[in-house]
């Protein structure tokens, strides 16, 4: 693990960012989707794709609990069932609802997956939700039928799971952000800090949106914080932020990972990488 | 008789609430008389069902039809479930369907 003792003055004396663009993204905490731009599977219901909220009326941006809605994953039966040249069309009855399914068949292994489909099959279908005229259709990635029927009971509790998870995750934006939880190295003696910067951070504290971190990059990108050489000390940022110090550190590690902002004259003083 | 909505998902102890409505149950299939077999739900409860045809008795079936009294279903589509089905599961679905997350189904 790299970054927790950083001489900052080595190590940008190249430019540019660091090599760990890459964040360790495996972690299991809540940090939301849409800032790390992760497309995720969901497991969903027919009426849960009804009852998705559409962003904007010409892309098919749904999303469904507060998460963009790209793949998604679900079990049903077959009806309907209409095969053409290029394409099969079928619609999917999970007992919540029915929705329009439709896969293209270019190769060979695309006819082999749809040969055995037949109506009053279940079937399990991956594929990418598509809305058109207000209309929402599933493009078909891939269908198996299904064999082991413990595989619906599955499915619908796999449902309730991440559309908990989901709506949890949203609650606890709602208040203060965790940040991911890295064992922190750094002591953080509180020395007594330099005259303060002049207050210029008057956004509004609305934590619920801007994680620490943004706050954090936003504030050492004032021309106030980027006046002195030495740049901001860690707990001046606490006190203007209003954060406590655990968390300004690890979002100031990660910040400092991403190559965002750098330590200058010593482990508390932090300069952001980007001027003004 | 309602065929339009969504099915509902129950076990016995449901299926008075959904009477005239269209539900689908798993149900192993205890005795066979005819046009009328019994089976035992989820909740490990009788039910009657009407309308299916010859199935392997202890076998479970998944009923998909209109709720004809409290304790009955007619029938309209089957789905052999096989012998290896955890009704347990099935069964919490069933609760969770009908009670804290009925949003998500119905």
């Amino acid at each position: 693990m790299y970054g927790s003792q950083f001489d900052g003055g080595a190590a940008f004396s190249g430019g540019g960012f660091m090599p760990s663009q890459t964040t360790q993204a495996a972690d299991p905490s809540f940090s939301s989707s849409k800032n790390r731009e992760i497309q995720s599977l969901l497991p969903l219901t027919v009426k849960q794709i009804k009852e998705a909220f559409l962003l904007s009326d010409d892309k098919s941006n749904f999303t469904i609990d507060g998460v963009d809605v790209n793949n998604v994953t679900l079990v049903g039966m077959v009806c309907n069932r209409t095969g053409r040249i290029t394409d099969v069309t079928f619609i999917l009855d999970d007992g919540t609802g029915r929705i329009e399914c439709n896969k293209w068949v270019q190769e060979l292994v695309d006819s082999n997956e749809v040969e055995g489909i037949l109506d009053g099959m279940y079937v399990r279908i991956h594929g990418h939700l598509k809305g058109f005229m207000g209309k929402r259709t599933l493009n078909v990635f891939s269908i198996r039928p299904i064999t082991d029927f413990n595989e619906i009971a599955s499915h619908f509790i796999d449902c309730i799971y991440v559309h908990l998870y989901n709506t949890r995750l949203r609650k606890l934006q709602g208040g203060v952000t965790t940040q991911q939880q890295m064992a922190n190295s750094t002591s953080t003696p509180m020395k007594g800090s330099p005259a303060a910067p002049p207050h210029q951070f008057s956004g509004q504290y609305n934590v619920g949106q801007k994680n620490i971190e943004q706050m954090v990059l936003d504030f050492l990108q004032l021309p106030s914080s980027n006046a002195d050489e030495k740049g901001v000390h860690c707990d001046v940022i606490a006190r203007q932020l209003r954060v406590s110090m655990d968390k300004l550190m690890s979002s100031i590690q990660n910040l400092v990972e991403e190559g965002l902002i750098y330590s200058t004259t010593d482990d508390f003083h932090f300069k952001s990488t980007i001027n003004g | 008789m309602d065929t339009s909505r969504p099915t509902v998902f129950v076990n016995a102890e449901l299926l008075p609430m959904y009477v005239g409505r269209k539900v689908r149950a798993v149900v192993q299939v205890t005795q066979s008389d005819g046009e009328i077999k019994t089976g035992k739900s989820t909740d490990e409860l009788q039910l009657i069902i009407k309308g299916l045809p010859q199935v392997p008795l202890m076998t479970h079936v998944e009923v998909i039809g209109i709720a004809e009294s409290e304790q009955s279903i007619h029938a309209e589509t089957w789905t052999n479930f096989g012998n290896t089905f955890d009704t347990q599961s099935y069964n919490q679905v069933c609760q969770l369907a009908n009670g804290e997350f009925k949003g998500l189904f119905l």
